[in-house]
């Protein structure tokens, strides 16, 4: 059916078109405690078709829709003609698609995933975490995929990848006589990583204990914020955001190639990298959702953006020949150790009920679940309270720990120090 | 005119029937369900514009449920063909039973659940819209988003953006066991008109829209919204930050919402209660908000993005009181959590698509109104905010604890909005304090079916909330 369906684009007398198609075999286990809730396995495919219309001398418009496998061949030709009618309607300006590049030409897909085998590393590897009377797994739930992805586009690109892709939810608890909480972890990944998995949990066992003990976080005020878990992502999604294609031809990030992006910083000046792999992502590939190539190049470098990376239609308007939709991220380390950076007053967040860095105006907030407030000489689990503040302030004084530590797609200092925080009290 | 029920599903339903027969071979329990939604969105802004035949719920596919020895298990697909049951038959036994074979090889014990009811029951349901997204005219539609795109960069030299956009699903789905045959369809509809404001490098957005079941003349009312979101993000260029702490506030209808979704939304979704999740469980029958809290949901609640006739198990809508006059009275429940804990489902299973587990879900979920005005309210509070415009929110059903991220919050000094704007705000609190807390409510009451709802940090469905103005107490940050 694909073949048919790429002779119908092909037929179609179109200005460009792409197909994508994906077929995923997956295996899902949901547990309550460790027994099995229910078992799942699905097939699926799709079809997605992005037709692009010319409209007079100077724009394109562009019409997508995804067409169901048991779809027939005139049914095909019947969506692919509705879609170039549709593509005049909104036309943009001109822009090609991605063409073929010496990456298209040498790629193999070699890549075969297990499904059974990376299941069943699952379910052993949750079997056997360090679980005590007090600190123990709630539920579960565990997804592993098998996905063989096919690009074709009107240009001649056209290639087909295969990868695994992961996902473990788990709800730990942990309770004393009078009371029990749960925290909530989501782990994604390529295929399993036992030993990473039992770590991270076995760290997620501990703060549940010190949950338990914590006392209202204080009204601090003003004062330095340490994330050292994985919430830090949300704060470099940030400048990931700011520096996209997107945002600049929209305005909404006033970021410009080769001028610092805060002026008289102190602590450390953020680097960031787009990578095409990272041990077991979940985004290990090596072309973007429109084919073009992914390499790993330096975006951001000591707070002075150096490239911007996107998608291809705003990336064609900036002039961006070598653009592509980043999968892995990674923030260099900082000046100082850890143990460095842990120095002095400070609060370090561990659990939020949901963290949020806002790309469009850099407000930053959410609810303190768990916390330790290092005063200097003391460390106090504090739960309750808020904390807040503006990205655009914040950047001024960032601190970046020289170790790093890896999260799915993401690699970024083990500690983030931002100064200045407003953190509102639960007392 | 009626939604018309999906031709392709039609066409498949005998297939499918055939297809449980050959699993009753080997299950004691089988049902089906197919999807075949569809539907287009257009997105319009000043610097791209887009047309897409694909919304959150447009689908098709067929996920079969199938129970033996007190175990469920399920299969998705996308390639079933009706002329070929027994090969759907061979893919789905031959996929099972490779995963019970590991199951048994890693020692896997089972959580023991009964063997669904299969009542007879027949329902052909074929809601009303005026309009279809099937033959909608776009091209009228795109002139009016694109209108409205431009009329908002004229509204304010600080314009940098204006997004218009607008959705239409029409949604056709297929519930077969051996006596159940449950076949209905509905379209629903959602607009935004969003506007991005700059100044000094900072930006700002606001938004307003309209949603609904029914069809694309729903998005007539999109242009009424432009020139209030135009100015709400303006206004938060100069908004000032709020001093901390606890506040007497109103929360707006939108805002209400928000926190009846997160507050007794999550908070009572009964498979919470299976996995001792959720405090509610301990607290049916128990005072957990003021007289003047009461609260309701499901599908039969409102006329809005998820009202639907049955749900994904085959359960015909329902309407719960779950909150009466500040006692909690009961939960929502999808049909294998009321297996588990006795008690009857309330039509709240829900999967995110095909492919996807069922959980207890929300549909509409609503505060009941009362007898006050807003100038009362605001004239009754001393020092306090009115509560503007919703950003996120976020539950802790085992801790009752509750985020919401909003907007803005006008400043009210003895009984007088100031003029003087926050934002954003951060509103926490413990959810029977806030529920507590409220002491008077407005006459009106709106539904708001704009947004999705998550469980944990996946599986998103449309749902929709609201509430009239309350007035409460809640920490603001």
């Amino acid at each position: 059916m694909t073949e048919q369906v790429i002779q119908i684009l092909k037929d179609a007398g179109l200005y460009a078109w792409e197909l994508t198609e994906e077929r995923e075999t997956g295996w899902e286990f949901y547990f309550i405690r460790h027994e099995l809730d229910q078992n799942r396995a699905k097939a699926l495919q799709s079809l997605k078709i992005s037709v692009y219309q010319r409209i007079g001398e100077d724009a394109v418009g562009t019409a997508a829709a995804l067409l169901p496998p048991t779809a027939t061949a005139a049914e095909a030709k019947r969506l692919v003609d509705s879609l170039a009618y549709q593509a005049t309607l909104a036309p943009n300006r001109a822009f090609t698609l991605n063409a073929p590049k010496r990456e298209h030409a040498t790629h193999r897909d070699t890549v075969t995933v297990d499904v059974p085998a990376v299941s069943r590393d699952f379910l052993r590897g949750m079997k056997s975490l360090p679980e005590t009377e007090t600190e123990f797994i709630n539920s579960y739930e565990i997804f592993v995929s098998a996905v063989t992805r096919r690009y074709v586009n009107s240009e001649g690109i056209d290639f087909t990848e295969t990868y695994p892709k992961s996902m473990a939810e788990v709800i730990v608890n942990a309770r004393n006589e009078g009371h029990e909480i749960e925290l909530y972890r989501m782990y994604k990944s390529g295929t399993c990583d036992a030993g990473g998995l039992r770590e991270r949990l076995a760290k997620t066992m501990a703060y549940g204990r010190d949950r338990l003990r914590a006392v209202p976080t204080p009204m601090l005020g003003q004062t330095d914020v340490a994330f050292s878990g994985e919430d830090a992502i949300a704060v470099y999604r940030f400048f990931a955001a700011r520096l996209s294609p997107e945002m600049i031809a929209r305005r909404m990030s006033d970021w410009e190639l080769g001028k610092p992006i805060v002026e008289a910083a102190e602590g450390d000046a953020v680097t960031l990298t787009a990578l095409r792999e990272l041990p077991n992502s979940s985004r290990n590939h090596a072309f973007d959702q429109e084919g073009a190539p992914i390499r790993d190049v330096v975006m951001l470098r000591g707070n002075v953006p150096e490239r911007f990376l996107g998608g291809r239609m705003f990336s064609a308007y900036l002039g961006l020949e070598d653009s592509f939709q980043p999968g892995n991220l990674a923030v260099s380390g900082g000046q100082q150790s850890e143990a460095a950076l842990r120095q002095g007053r400070y609060l370090e967040p561990v659990e939020f009920s949901d963290f949020q860095v806002d790309p469009m105006t850099g407000d930053i907030f959410g609810e303190i679940r768990l916390a330790y407030w290092h005063d200097g000489e003391t460390v106090t689990p504090v739960t309750g309270g808020s904390l807040s503040g503006n990205m655009h302030e914040l950047l001024r004084a960032i601190y970046l720990s020289s170790e790093t530590v890896q999260y799915d797609n993401w690699r970024i200092p083990s500690v983030t120090k931002l100064r200045g925080v407003t953190v509102t009290g639960a007392e | 005119m009626k939604a018309p029920f999906s031709p392709y599903l039609a066409g498949i339903h005998d297939g499918l029937k055939r297809l449980i027969e050959l699993l009753e071979r080997d299950y004691d329990y089988v049902s089906a369900l197919a999807t075949d939604s569809v539907g287009f969105a257009l997105r319009i802004s000043q610097h791209a514009k887009a047309v897409k035949n694909e919304t959150m719920t447009t689908e098709r596919g067929v996920v079969l449920r199938v129970w033996r020895d007190g175990l469920y298990s399920e299969y998705a697909l996308t390639g079933f063909d009706p002329a070929d049951p027994e090969g759907a038959y061979a893919e789905i036994r031959s996929a099972l039973d490779a995963q019970l074979a590991l199951l048994r090889e890693t020692r896997t014990a089972v959580y023991e659940t009964p063997k669904l009811p299969d009542e007879p029951l027949t329902l052909f349901v074929e809601k009303e819209a005026e309009q279809l997204p099937e033959t909608t005219d776009l091209r009228a539609l795109v002139d009016q988003l694109t209108a409205l795109s431009d009329q908002g960069m004229t509204l304010d030299p600080r314009m940098i953006e204006c997004f218009a956009s607008a959705q239409s699903t029409h949604i056709s789905k297929l519930f077969l066991t051996r006596n159940r045959d449950l076949a209905q369809s509905y379209v629903y509809s959602e607009g935004v008109v969003a506007a991005v404001v700059m100044e000094d490098g900072r930006n700002q957005m606001d938004y307003g829209n309209v949603s609904g079941l029914g069809g694309p003349e729903l998005f007539a009312g999109l242009d009424a919204k432009l020139e209030r979101a135009a100015a709400n993000a303006v206004e938060l260029l100069s908004a000032g930050r709020i001093e901390p702490g606890e506040y007497e506030i109103i929360a707006c209808p939108e805002v209400s919402g928000l926190i009846a979704h997160e507050a007794f939304g999550h908070g009572v979704e009964m498979d919470m209660f299976v996995k001792n999740r959720a405090l509610g469980k301990d607290y049916i029958g128990k005072r957990v908000g003021s007289e003047k809290c009461t609260m309701h949901e499901g599908a039969l609640c409102a006329e809005n993005v998820t009202s639907y006739a049955f749900d994904d198990e085959g359960v015909p809508a329902g309407d719960v009181t779950e909150i009466d006059a500040g006692i909690l009275k009961t939960g929502i429940c999808d049909s294998l959590a009321a297996l588990r804990l006795g008690v009857q489902p309330t039509g709240n299973g829900k999967r995110e698509n095909f492919a996807h587990k069922v959980y207890t879900r929300m549909t509409n979920t609503l505060f009941d109104s009362g007898d006050d005005t807003l100038e009362e309210m605001i004239a009754s509070i001393r020092r306090g905010y009115l509560l503007e415009g919703v950003e996120s929110g976020m539950e802790d059903p085992k801790h009752w604890g509750i985020q919401c991220i909003v907007k803005k919050g006008r400043e009210i000094v003895d009984g007088r909005l100031t003029g003087k704007v926050v934002a954003p705000i951060i509103m926490t609190g413990y959810v029977p304090e806030l529920l507590g807390s409220i002491s008077m409510r407005s006459k009106d009451r709106e539904v708001f079916g704009g947004g999705g709802c998550g469980k944990g940090n996946k599986e998103w469905v449309k749902v929709s909330d609201g509430g009239p103005y309350l007035k409460m107490k809640a920490r603001l940050g």
